[in-house]
């Protein structure tokens, strides 16, 4: 009787033999019925409108490919030289960020945050995402997650330039994303109990002290307002919410069936190939589908955080704790704002809405992930 | 494998996801599960618009089956204010579409009679290229709708106004009450005349379309379509000839009386207004109800123009809305004799034979205040009877006759208000319009309770003999309308059978069958004191033919022995104001197929104004080319 690992070839601990694949596949089916969810949200329309009804599709397609791509690229890539080249990653993101305010930015519904290369758009908020990740988790790393008030306050300030930055854009949504990676990173990475509660007063009394004297615009009061006044249904945010709730509750307990969400296929949700996606899923396929779908989800949320938890090192825990809180809270404002739990911002849901910065940026944060879990014993 | 306390702290990152999660779970189970079926049924009305089209109303004919009111497409350009953005700039391009100038676009659409909602209509009978225009280049007219609409159209202009009555949109209190029946926002309903009465036959059955629309109310596909069904035609008893005549007689005869001079009040009569009545004595059909003044109902097709309702509702153009055929409300005059003359009849207080001398004059005994009543113009007529007294309308003979119902009250009583109430005067006639007035037959009690309830109107709560002498020629308090005067008379006519006159007969659905008969109403069935038909005949047709009566000028050179004709005339005093001119006629003398009433306001005696009117119909009857009305010499 041979041992089974007699029959391995090579070295055991190489790190192809260690590839998450419960993790690479749980995000590729979301990705595929990501493909679904936004062609039966657009066809309808492409079609009335004369249009090619798999433009949409066919792009998003593109996207997962150059997300796979982008994938293999960070897995192949040990890990630890993004620790190396750290500054130059989050400096190249807050480079982006700067220049997407500068004139070479094209602006779409009141916000900068793009830039359009061709048919195609870069959205440099998303990928600056993983250049805090990787930032922020080489700070913390570097000081063996011991975080006293100098250094938390130093982290802090890492974190802070590009949500300056992108605040000035302004998109506060993706704003709340970096406050919830930072927030992540610095609890996992030993800032001090008393610390966090302060920051998380700060965020509070920060969030008021905005809408108090008028910091923020009125668009993002209205979406706001609608949220906690959702009778009000003369604001057209609390019109999105309502149909989007709306649609989800239509879809019962199996949904209508793929194709026959009335909600979704007649325009009557806003934004629901990108931001309100998930309504698409809970109309068609129904809670059995919303609950699967979520299912899913907490499978790769589950994995992130394992794949935390078994990283060699400090630096691969905390890169995984960031890309873990911002999935998580991504997944939670995207589907709570649908559910109406949650205020409306624009925050796309993993894998699933459609965009290409989103989409390619969700890859490489789960590239990062099967990386440090692949490479947990080199 | 990380260090202890990072461990503890990821546990408690997962504890704060494993929570988020839950949360997540929870929502969705509210939503998807138990909220479902009301989500489901928002998602349902989300989706499906119902569209009502409104049904063309069915046409209303005359008894010989001409269109009095029919239906036309309209194209109709409409902005709904609600809708509206960039309002000067889409004036401004709508203006010269319609062909019309901005201000006058912006005055129509700040039509205040219109709800904030509801489109306001700026033009009518648009063109069909306006209409395509307006749909292709919607982004140039947001809030502009361009529709089609069945309007009513009336072939005969403003023949029978007042009896077809008008077409508006429905309004609060209407819509309150007629909820139940389907009624909504914006639909037109009858608002007058048949066109109200009859509104449950003439409005049909609106259609729905029912549509599949996006959010933003796009129309993606029907679901369905169920036509609208044209409502039933109305045939009315009306004849257009007849009401024709009718109206251009009695327009004829005020224009004629106002160019007479009043020797009392030393001034041209006003003539202000009139009525006339045509009915079948027979069943009570009406041939011709006319109203004057008039107005045109095609005026408040789209709504009436706020400065032309204004007018109608000035007190200087009297009120041309009011139907005087059953809402004006005059003193009968020497037109009530025939209810006198029954009554004494029937009482045996005369007989056809009685005898009276009239010296002119006639004075109560034992009487105090006003005792000494004269006859008309202070005539003189000697002995006379009933047929002579109802011939030069001797009107002693009847303040004796009067007088004497008082003397003798204890044994026959109010007879003479008896008689007038079973004949119809002092109540509803039953005719199927709206807005009846009933009249007012005085008597004692009568007197008492419009004294009780306004002592400064009706000072005098006592009655005496001259109360009852006045009330023997149809004066005092006692008012009727000039349709209940025509169905008296008709009642008279035919042997003593009061109808409730009818205006329609039936109505007719699309397929051409009948849908609902509408016969002859009996109100009651009198028994006419023997001989007592033929003897006030002979004494109504003399009045006509014999050179003494009353009537006589007025018929001069009518061919009596072609049309036979009886008649009585009246002039009835009202305080303060001219004479009210009266004349029934009925024809064929002896056996009447028409009994024509005539009252005319302010117009001076009835055999000099209004018996002309009733001639020149007469004329038209008898299959002559009608003449000209021309007032007639004589008094009464």
């Amino acid at each position: 009787m041979t041992p089974r690992s007699f029959r391995l070839r090579g070295n055991p601990t190489s790190p192809w033999r260690h590839i998450d694949w419960a993790l690479a596949s749980a995000a590729v089916a979301i990705a595929g019925l990501g493909l679904l969810m936004v062609y039966s949200a657009t066809h309808r329309r492409l079609e009335e409108a004369g249009l090619d009804p798999y433009n949409f599709l066919k792009r998003q397609a593109i996207w997962t490919v150059l997300g796979l791509a982008a994938l293999v690229i960070t897995v192949v890539v040990d890990y630890r030289v993004f620790r190396d080249f750290a500054p130059v990653v989050y400096g190249a993101s807050a480079l982006l960020l700067l220049a997407v305010l500068s004139p070479l930015g094209s602006t779409s519904k009141g916000t900068q945050s793009w830039f359009q290369l061709g048919p195609y758009q870069l959205q440099p908020s998303e990928y600056a995402k993983v250049g805090l990740i990787v930032g922020l988790a080489t700070y913390c790393a570097a000081h063996r997650g011991d975080l006293d008030a100098a250094r938390l306050g130093r982290a802090i300030g890492i974190a802070a330039l590009p949500m300056a930055l992108i605040y000035l854009q302004p998109d506060v949504g993706t704003v709340l994303v970096f406050v919830a990676v930072m927030m992540g990173v610095l609890l996992v990475a030993g800032a001090r109990p008393r610390h966090l509660v302060v920051l998380g007063l700060v965020g509070i009394i920060g969030v008021i002290g905005m809408i108090q004297i008028g910091v923020l615009k009125e668009y993002q009061l209205d979406r706001l307002g609608a949220f906690l006044d959702p009778e009000d249904d003369t604001q057209l945010a609390a019109y999105n919410q309502d149909q989007s709730k709306t649609a989800i509750g239509a879809g019962g307990l199996t949904g209508r069936g793929l194709f026959k969400g009335t909600q979704t296929n007649l325009s009557y949700v806003p934004e629901q190939h990108t931001d309100f996606i998930f309504t698409a899923v809970g109309e068609q396929l129904g809670f059995l589908g919303a609950v699967t779908l979520l299912a899913i989800f907490g499978l790769v949320v589950w994995r992130t955080w394992r794949a935390a938890i078994l990283a060699k090192d400090l630096f691969g825990t905390f890169l995984c704790v960031g890309v873990l809180a911002m999935l998580v809270f991504q997944i939670f404002e995207n589907v709570g704002m649908t559910m109406g739990i949650m205020p409306v911002t624009g925050i796309p849901l993993p894998f699933l809405s459609y965009g290409g910065s989103s989409t390619v940026t969700c890859f490489i944060a789960l590239g990062l992930v099967l990386n440090v879990h692949m490479r947990r014993f080199t | 494998m990380t260090p202890g306390p990072t461990r503890l702290r990821l546990g408690i990152l997962g504890l704060v996801v494993v929570s988020l999660f839950a949360v997540m779970l929870a929502r969705l189970w509210y939503l998807q599960v138990l909220d479902a079926p009301m989500l489901q049924a928002a998602a349902e009305r989300n989706q499906v618009r119902l569209v009502p089209e409104p049904a063309p109303r069915g046409r209303i004919l005359d008894r010989h089956g001409r269109v009095l009111v029919d239906n036309r497409v309209s194209n109709v350009v409409a902005i709904n204010r609600a809708l509206l953005r960039d309002r000067d700039g889409v004036l401004t391009r709508l203006a010269p579409l319609l062909g019309v100038a901005p201000d006058e676009l912006a005055r129509r659409l700040d039509d205040p009679r219109f709800s904030p909602y509801k489109p306001v209509p700026v033009a009518e009978d648009v063109g069909d290229d306006v209409v395509v225009y307006i749909r292709e280049h919607r982004r140039d007219f947001r809030g502009v709708v361009a529709a089609q609409v069945a309007q009513r159209a009336y072939p005969y202009g403003s023949l029978g106004a007042h009896l077809l009555g008008y077409v508006g949109e429905i309004n609060g209190r209407e819509l309150e009450q007629r909820r139940a029946q389907g009624y909504r926002l914006g639909d037109a309903i009858g608002k007058s005349g048949v066109e109200l009465v009859y509104e449950h036959a003439l409005r049909g059955e609106p259609g729905v379309q029912k549509f599949e629309v996006d959010s933003r109310g796009r129309v993606l596909r029907s679901l369905g379509y169920r036509p609208p069904a044209q409502g039933n035609d109305l045939q009315l008893t009306i004849d257009v000839e007849v009401q024709l005549l009718a109206e251009e007689s009695l327009a004829q005869g005020l224009a004629a009386a106002r160019q007479t001079f009043d020797r009392e009040h030393k001034k041209f009569f006003l003539a202000p207004a009139g009525a006339v009545v045509v009915l079948d004595p027979r069943d009570g059909s009406a041939l011709a109800l006319a109203s004057n003044p008039t107005f045109n109902p095609a005026d408040f097709v789209n709504g009436i123009k706020p400065e032309l309702f204004r007018a109608l509702q000035d007190p200087a153009s009297h009120f041309p809305l009011n139907n005087r055929v059953i809402q004006g409300q005059y003193a009968p005059g020497s037109t009530f004799k025939l209810m006198t003359s029954l009554a004494g009849l029937a009482s045996g207080l005369i007989t056809p034979r009685t005898t009276i001398l009239d010296s002119g004059t006639f004075t109560i005994r034992n009487c105090r205040g006003r005792c000494t009543f004269r006859n008309a113009g202070g005539r003189v007529y000697g002995r006379v009877d009933l047929v002579q007294a109802l011939t030069v309308s001797s009107d002693v003979y009847y303040y004796s006759l009067g007088n004497t119902f008082w003397q003798q009250r204890e044994r026959v009583g109010d007879r003479i208000q008896q008689t007038a109430k079973e004949l119809g005067l002092g109540a509803p006639t039953g005719v199927v319009l709206p807005f009846e007035a009933r009249g007012r037959i005085p008597d004692p009690e009568v007197r008492k309770r419009l004294h009780d309830d306004n002592p400064k109107a009706f000072p005098n709560g006592r009655w005496f003999a001259g109360d009852n002498v006045n009330l023997a020629i149809g004066q005092g308090e006692m008012v009727v309308t000039p349709l209940q005067l025509a169905n008296a008379y008709a009642g008279f006519a035919n042997g003593g059978t009061i109808h409730a006159p009818r205006v329609a007969t039936r109505t007719i659905d699309r397929d051409g069958r009948t849908a609902q008969t509408f016969e002859p109403t009996v109100v009651r069935r009198l028994t006419l004191p023997a001989g007592a038909r033929e003897s006030v005949l002979a004494g109504l047709e003399s009045a006509v033919t014999n050179p003494r009566g009353t009537a006589h000028g007025a018929f001069a050179g009518f061919p009596i022995d072609r049309l036979p004709v009886a008649g009585k005339t009246g002039t009835a005093q009202v305080v303060g104001k001219q004479d009210t001119a009266l004349f029934v006629a009925l024809a064929p003398a002896r056996a009447p197929e028409y009994v024509i009433g005539v009252v005319m306001e302010e117009a001076g005696f009835g055999g000099q104004s209004a018996a002309p009117v009733a001639r020149r119909i007469l004329e038209g009857i008898a299959g002559l080319a009608p003449g000209a009305v021309r007032t007639a010499g004589g008094v009464d």
